[in-house]
């Protein structure tokens, strides 16, 4: 639009910025980073670090819903979940279910991305038709894979039917291996686009000249993306993933509405595990530790990819 | 162990006809401890003389006040509409504005959780049937209008007692529950010889494979992650075959049978022959929907089938299945018939901003003739939860629905020959019973799936 | 036109609109089923001899049931209120936050940076029950508010991450010369940074409008009554009918419910990518 954003920047040097030190109290940056801060800080100290910090508190509790009496009993609760074979099974079906996507999301994110990068015809109802997956809410979006994915109805199913390539229903949710699949396609349909504008963003600050002189240079179109698109596109490319790890292991909609762990705990989630134990037994301590036992890898993780892309020349 | 000044208070309002709250009052006037006055009104079956009900005539107090009430979506539309309809004709008459909130079966136990942690924002509440023993501590005391209600209709069947009390005290007042039973295609089985519905389990086996063999359609059942059809027929064959969560003592595992385990080696052999094997995934919707597509020839469940198949073609019905299908029981395995059957039931939280409103919109809504036409309402869609309303016309009127209400004869609780406690709802909630049908469906290893389950439960009952 | 040597017909082909193609096929085959139940009578979704996919009777009936029938009206009033009130709040904030972490010079600030970024590993699923206590304490339950002050807890970090990296790419000399001037800092802020940073912004604003419009959980449990439900809670408690499905207005509640945003994106997509553009590259 009217302000492209400043490229030539990218390449750049950070310059280093003066301070205003000695105005008035709102002239200082420090002061005033601080009154900045207050506003978010208030809604995410309230609304999600107080029922963090609670949540926490009860993982380490054999606190139940409804219950007035409960004692804490240290860590107890995850003891307990690391010997409980469907709590094992459930890591397992987590590592499946963020394997089996993260890494085709991000593949085909980016050729989605590649794609959309060039100017064509109708390219930005393009742009905007490919995001659907992830404006529909998933709420509903998660039941109309129910019905595709259905046993009976699945317009899959009866058109390869009447095709005369199968014969009976896909049993698509029914069986371990199947369910997960399922499940992973859904959660593919919704994570490409993500990635797909997010990768696209990257691209678009990619300097055409750039990749202009690669080609006479007689660089191929492999050697020019890793040459030149790459590095440039590889910081905003980990933050996609990084979100969408996040949001893959800590996935509950899908699974919920889809299978609730079924068939046999082969697609629980940590999610819809902690919703079961907590929700429908009402144990809620347990439920708590369930929600909590990746955060710490997970926080690790993020810390360590943010520092690594913060420390990188822009 | 029973202190006397309690068995004095009881004595006291036997003579002097107390209600339960004037009851609770001079107890704690006595500085007597509610539990115990509680506990001892029943062992004593001290029944308070139902104070409420003159709260129809004189609402005064009532006046301005706010009910607000939280349950499942109805299948039966009209059922619905009559209880809206009750809510209004209860709130002109009292004065209080009454609002209900009806969500998806799987999303009410979030609601109910959240309300419970929150303390707030539900009067009245239904409850399914291992949920009473989970939210008593926030469910008050309703045995002031549960007994003598069921006391004046013949008295509750004993699943109720033993799935909406607790310990033998109500918290919530039960009205019945959607039942279940085997719809099935008349001409289907007479196809392949069967003019009645197979009586046992190994011989729906055998027709059902047969239907398969013919070209018909199979037999339907789901066995995935659902609280509605799948335990409906995986508790009742357990039971069949001699297996049980737990015995009486409601502790001592019983479940790793040789019978149970034979049995279950049947059924891997049965599913192969007669089901539709993708059942594994379905959910309490699946098979409704297989049926009236014509693509079953028997499934387990509530009427809602059988009602969704008489409504008018635009509607979604089925006429030529609605002519052909009955209903059918049970069948029976070497230990005998069962069905798993528990009490659906209201009851009024502790944190509700007028127990009194609340408590008396269930005084007014289990009132004989707003009973009855609730019932009517609904079509037959709840078998009675007290028995005398059994005879209604609608329960009787159509021989096909017969099937639903004489299960109340063989049913059984989850959690049986224990209590529908703590433990049960823990199992049932982690589907544990469906669980080790899906897994030996699954590998097809009966003595593994069994004794995963037992071991399961072991790790439930332990706790 | 395209800068990489594609001049064969076949290699257009091999290279953008098979790939292309392909796609569109995936991405939107469940949106076009979706739109497909909606249209068709109910029955037809029984019936094996048709294509599934292809519609042959057209009908309304589902869309006028979603109108006459339900609250869908109220519904959709509802979540438009919550959105852009949890919008403009977490934008608000975000503005504020990613300003003062991208360009000022403070200590805590990387640390802060990171902390909010790790507020998005919590999972919702862990925070709604204490939430709900919380909820009820601060007298919210089933109001507005309930939605509007929760809601930023997860639209805030991308947000502020974004803007942060946005602001980055402005440079400092204006705002500088403006202090120079005589402007405060508040007024160079107002008057020169923020009308430079609209295009990310506005992305930042999709962003979360979109994740608040489709979120399901809180929706659920802190809105007590039929009035007060957004879209998706709405339409899952009142056509979902014990153990049947509404197929049909489900899935016209899903199209209807993706349409604003759709929109929304239609028109400023570009926009959306642009302002990603700085304020991702810079992170």
């Amino acid at each position: 639009m009217a302000v492209a954003p400043n490229t030539q920047d990218l390449t750049g040097i950070e310059t280093p910025r003066t301070t205003f030190g000695r105005g008035s109290f709102l002239q200082r940056e420090g002061p005033l980073a601080a009154l900045f801060m207050i506003p978010g800080w208030a809604i995410l100290l309230l609304f999600m670090a107080y029922p963090f910090f609670l949540g926490i508190y009860i993982s380490l509790t054999n606190k139940r819903l409804g219950r007035s009496a409960y004692d804490f009993i240290g860590f107890d609760n995850y003891r307990y979940l690391w010997g409980d074979s469907i709590f094992q099974q459930t890591l397992k079906n987590t590592a499946i279910y963020g394997v089996g996507t993260v890494p085709f999301k991000l593949a085909f994110g980016l050729a989605l991305a590649l794609l959309l990068n060039r100017q064509f015809r109708f390219s930005r109802v393009f742009r905007a038709g490919l995001l659907l997956p992830w404006i529909v809410p998933t709420a509903l979006s998660s039941l109309a894979f129910l019905m595709l994915f259905n046993s009976v109805i699945s317009p899959i199913s009866i058109s390869l039917q009447q095709a005369g390539l199968i014969e009976n229903n896909i049993n698509f949710l029914g069986t371990a291996w199947n369910a997960r699949i399922s499940l992973c396609v859904a959660n593919i349909w919704r994570g490409v686009p993500f990635f797909a504008i997010t990768i696209l963003a990257g691209l678009q600050a990619v300097p055409t000249e750039l990749n202009e002189a690669a080609a006479l240079d007689g660089a191929n179109r492999w050697q020019r993306f890793w040459a030149v698109t790459w590095p440039i596109i590889k910081p905003i490319t980990l933050i996609a993933t990084l979100f969408s790890v996040i949001w893959t292991i800590s996935d509950f909609q899908l699974v919920y509405v889809l299978t609730k762990g079924g068939p046999a705990n082969a697609t629980h989630v940590f999610g819809t595990l902690a919703y079961q134990r907590g929700l429908n037994a009402t144990y809620f301590g347990e439920a708590a530790a369930i929600s909590l036992y990746m955060f710490p890898a997970l926080a690790l993780g993020a810390v360590l990819l943010l520092r690594n892309i913060r420390r990188e020349p822009h | 162990m029973t202190d006397p000044k309690v068995d004095g208070l009881i004595a006291e309002a036997r003579t002097l006809r107390y209600s339960r709250r004037q009851v609770m009052r001079r107890a704690a006037a006595l500085g007597l401890s509610v539990p115990a006055v509680t506990a001892a009104m029943t062992t004593s079956g001290y029944a308070a003389p139902n104070q409420t009900r003159k709260f129809a005539s004189a609402p005064a107090f009532l006046q301005g006040s706010s009910i607000h009430i939280l349950g499942a979506s109805y299948f039966v539309v009209a059922g619905e509409e009559r209880f809206r309809e009750q809510m209004a004709e209860f709130g002109e008459q009292n004065g209080v504005d009454v609002t209900l909130d009806l969500v998806a079966w799987p999303d009410l136990q979030a609601r109910i959780a959240a309300a419970i942690q929150a303390q707030d924002g539900v009067d009245i509440v239904q409850l399914w049937d291992p949920w009473p023993y989970l939210y008593a501590e926030n469910l008050v005391d309703v045995n002031d209008i549960a007994v003598p209600h069921g006391e004046a209709h013949g008295g509750f069947y004993d699943w109720v007692v033993k799935t909406a009390s607790v310990d033998g005290s109500w918290h919530s007042i039960p009205y019945g529950t959607s039942s279940s039973a085997f719809a099935y295609r008349t001409s289907h089985f007479a196809e392949v010889g069967y003019d009645s519905f197979p009586d046992t389990w190994e011989d729906l086996f055998a027709a059902g494979k047969a239907l398969k063999e013919a070209g018909l359609p199979p037999l339907g059942q789901a066995l995935g992650h659902s609280l509605g059809d799948p335990p409906s027929f995986t508790y009742p064959y357990m039971w069949a075959y001699g297996a049980m969560e737990v015995e009486e003592d409601g502790s001592t595992v019983a479940f790793n049978t040789p019978e149970f385990v034979e049995g279950m080696a049947t059924f891997i052999q049965g599913w192969e022959d007669a089901f539709d094997t993708t059942g594994t995934a379905w959910d309490d919707s699946t098979n409704n929907t297989a049926f009236l597509a014509g693509e079953l020839s028997a499934t387990l469940n509530g009427s809602s089938i059988y009602i969704s198949a008489g409504r008018p073609e635009a509607d979604g019905g089925v006429p030529e299945i609605y002519e052909d299908m009955n209903h059918a029981d049970f069948p029976q395995g070497p230990a005998g018939r069962f069905t798993n059957i528990g009490a659906q039931s209201w009851g009024v939280t502790t944190f509700a901003q007028d127990v009194d409103a609340a408590r008396s919109f269930l005084d007014f809504f289990y009132g004989e003739d707003q009973l009855v036409s609730w019932y009517n309402a609904n079509g037959g869609y709840y078998i009675p939860a007290a028995s005398s309303f059994s005879e209604l016309p609608v329960y009787t009127e159509d021989p096909k629905l017969a099937p639903f209400l004489n299960l109340v004869n063989y049913g059984r609780n989850k959690g049986f020959a224990g209590p529908s406690d703590e433990a049960a709802a823990l199992a049932y909630s982690e589907y544990i019973v469906i669980d080790t049908f899906a897994r030996a469906v699954g590998d097809g290893d009966a003595q593994g799936a069994v004794e995963w389950g037992a071991e399961q439960l072991e790790r439930v009952y332990s706790r | 036109m395209s800068i990489v040597g594609e001049n064969r017909i076949w290699q257009r082909f091999l290279y953008f609109y098979i790939p292309l193609g392909l796609f569109v096929a995936f991405l939107l085959m469940p949106f076009y089923w979706m739109f497909v139940v909606s249209l068709r009578p109910t029955a037809d979704l029984l019936n094996r001899v048709r294509n599934p996919f292809l519609i042959y009777s057209v009908t309304l009936n589902h869309y006028r049931f979603l109108f006459e029938d339900t609250a869908f009206t109220t519904w959709m009033k509802n979540t438009l209120i919550v959105t852009v009130c949890a919008t403009l709040l977490s934008l608000f904030c975000a503005i504020l936050i990613g300003y003062a972490l991208g360009r000022f010079q403070f200590r805590m600030g990387n640390f802060l940076g990171a902390a909010i970024f790790i507020a998005y590993l919590v999972p919702p699923t862990l925070l709604f029950i204490p939430l709900a206590q919380i909820i009820s304490e601060y007298q919210l339950y089933n109001s507005y508010w309930a939605l509007i002050l929760t809601y930023p807890t997860f639209l805030i970090p991308f947000a502020s991450w974004l803007l942060m990296g946005y602001f980055r790419t402005i440079s400092a000399e204006l705002e500088d010369a403006a202090l120079v001037d005589g402007a405060s800092r508040l007024q160079a802020m107002r008057q020169i940074v923020l009308p430079l940073a609209m295009p990310g912004v506005l992305s930042a604003g999709i962003f979360c409008f979109t994740l608040a419009w489709n979120e399901f959980l809180y929706a659920l449990v802190f809105m007590g009554t039929a009035e007060m439900k957004t879209i998706p809670v709405g339409v899952v408690s009142d056509l979902i009918k014990a153990d049947t499905f509404m197929w049909g207005p489900l899935m016209a509640a899903g199209i209807l419910g993706s349409v604003p945003v759709a929109i929304a994106y239609s028109f400023f997509v570009d926009n959306y990518v642009s302002g990603l553009t700085a304020g991702a590259t810079k992170g």
